[in-house]
């Protein structure tokens, strides 16, 4: 859906240096990377608001089916939510009607609010009428920056389970620095630091790359015979007994892990109370990743 | 939140929002329409009376010397009106041409325009385009409101050379408008493009003290109703309309193309 080949904007040793950026079509794509890295960089010259110095930009999709939520939406204050919307359904769906409009303030969670003047909004507000106008032409590639910033955690939730509910439908790619949303939401994933993209490819396999494979086990009763079995198995590079039913298991992957202590657990008849894994997060596999890189 | 919320049915559909009805909004929603017809109108009203009692006022204030004024002829009052609205007026004008204007002065608003527009001529064009009816039609309220008291208190004033006169003064503020707009190609605040755009509108008349030149500059155009009420003709005004009538769509096209080019 979009491609980029050597793309470089270089303000003076920032900025971004030779990213080939790859968004399957239909993917939630998440754009992670600290202040600074060229997320919002990236993004800009994606939507043409920004040139590069050099490399290409290839988007499938009509101009008009691209909509770009920034991370602070700004709007004239004077305008009523409704009003902001209409402009931008005048804009880019101008076949569309009134009743559209209100739908995506609703959708946004903006409903009750059609007919308040936005000088007045908080920045969630703000934040949620952006979401709206990006909404409401039925885009093809919806671009958001940093998107929940500025929500509280129930408006957080509801901004990510939209966006995860697009997915197949609409190819998204959303900013963001916190990693807990994008490895909720984004089945792909990009990391850029300094610039320069580290890693682009699907979340899952980032997380496999650079965790070292790792879970917490309590059993009921005398844990020796698990911690024995497991010991033998070829998986298992370490296991370590922590006191009462408690065993930490380190694994070769995550993928042998997850197959290997059920399969051990049942074979020596051991009572499971419970199982699971340590730092799988997306977290955990940014700071790896970065700490490899520096 | 959902992505197939149910949509509310619209009682009375609004009239659609568009570029233009944005720009109209901008007008009459802010104080700007008030301010700008209320500067042109109140000096328009203040003019002609300033004429006609300045020998009265002059006595009020004066302390030994005696000073002694001609009688106030109609021209007068016009004559006091675009003294006093030819630069309290412009920078008006200018003012709010460029709030409209400097969009990119917010990025983020800048972002949700540039990325919907089709063209930079979308935004621009409603834009310039309200901005210099608006600056015409308080031209011409003020210059009503002048000559309709200029006709109460000094005497009538010919039809046809205030016609003309409207017409220079009316050019000349839209060429404002559009130097207004090319210097918001070139600044990003409202504050630096009013500096340029008024630099450049006052620094003009300076470049017209150059003896050919003068009656060539469009800021020839703005005493013109003045001068037009004496024994100046239109046709001596026609270089500078020329001038100013060339240079608009020019310095909105470069406008244009500097903003397209500009990164937000």
């Amino acid at each position: 859906m979009v491609a980029t080949a050597g793309l470089t904007r270089d303000y003076g040793g920032t900025g971004l240096f030779d990213v080939d950026l790859r968004v399957p079509r239909g993917s939630v794509y998440g754009l992670v990377g600290p202040n600074g890295a060229g997320k919002t960089t990236m993004l800009s010259i994606i939507t043409g608001t920004r040139h590069a110095d050099r490399g290409t930009v290839e988007v499938a999709v009509p101009r008009r089916q691209v909509s770009v939520c920034p991370d602070v939406p700004e709007f004239d204050g004077w305008l009523t939510a409704f009003e902001v919307v209409d402009l931008a359904r005048s804009m880019v769906a101008p076949e569309r009607g009134g009743d559209d409009v209100l739908a995506a303030l609703r959708t946004a969670g903006l409903g009750g609010s059609a007919r308040r003047r936005v000088g007045g909004f908080s920045r969630g507000m703000t934040q949620r009428l952006g979401l709206a106008c990006a909404l409401i032409g039925s885009p093809r590639l919806l671009i958001l920056d940093e998107p929940t910033s500025a929500l509280d955690p129930a408006g957080r939730a509801e901004v990510l389970s939209l966006v995860a509910r697009l997915r197949g439908r609409c190819t998204v790619i959303f900013s963001s620095h916190i990693l807990a949303d994008v490895q909720r939401v984004a089945g792909h994933i990009g990391i850029l630091r300094a610039g320069r993209l580290l890693y682009q490819g699907p979340t899952q396999e980032l997380i496999d790359t650079y965790l070292r494979p790792q879970w917490l086990l309590r059993v009921a009763g005398d844990p020796a015979p698990v911690l024995a079995a497991i010991r033998a198995q070829p998986w298992a590079t370490r296991v370590e007994h922590l006191g009462g039913g408690e065993l930490r298991i380190d694994a070769i992957s995550l993928d042998a892990g997850e197959h290997g202590i059920p399969a051990t657990l049942a074979a020596c008849g051991a009572r499971l109370v419970s199982c699971e894994p340590l730092a799988a997060d997306l977290e955990s596999a940014f700071l790896a990743l970065t700490k490899d890189s520096r | 939140m959902s992505t197939h919320a149910t949509a509310p049915r619209l009682r009375r559909p609004p009239k659609p929002m568009t570029c233009w009805k944005l720009e109209r909004l901008r007008m009459t929603r802010t104080p700007r329409a008030i301010a700008l017809a209320g500067t042109y109108v109140f000096f328009g009203l203040l003019g002609p009376v300033t004429a006609k009692y300045l020998q009265d006022i002059v006595n009020r204030f004066q302390s030994g010397v005696q000073v002694i004024l001609a009688n106030p002829a109609p021209k007068d009052g016009i004559a006091n009106y675009i003294s006093q609205i030819s630069q309290t007026g412009l920078v008006v004008v200018i003012v709010i041409t460029a709030g409209a204007l400097t969009f990119d002065a917010r990025r983020g608003l800048s972002t949700f325009l540039r990325t919907r527009a089709t063209s930079m001529w979308q935004l621009i064009t409603p834009r310039f385009t309200v901005s210099a009816a608006a600056a015409v039609a308080a031209y011409t309220l003020g210059t009503l409101a002048a000559w309709y008291e200029t006709a109460l208190l000094l005497g009538p004033l010919p039809p046809g050379a205030m016609l003309e006169g409207l017409l220079c003064g009316s050019v000349y503020l839209i060429f404002a408008v559009s130097v207004a707009t090319a210097a918001a190609s070139l600044a990003r605040s409202t504050l630096g493009t009013v500096g340029i755009a008024l630099g450049i509108l006052l620094a003009l008349p300076l470049l017209g003290m150059a003896g050919p030149l003068h009656a060539w500059l469009p800021s020839t155009l703005v005493t013109a109703p003045v001068a037009l009420l004496g024994s100046a003709t239109l046709g001596g005004y026609l270089p500078a309309l020329a001038i100013a009538t060339i240079s608009t769509p020019l310095l909105l096209t470069a406008a244009t193309f500097q903003l397209k080019r500009r990164d937000v």
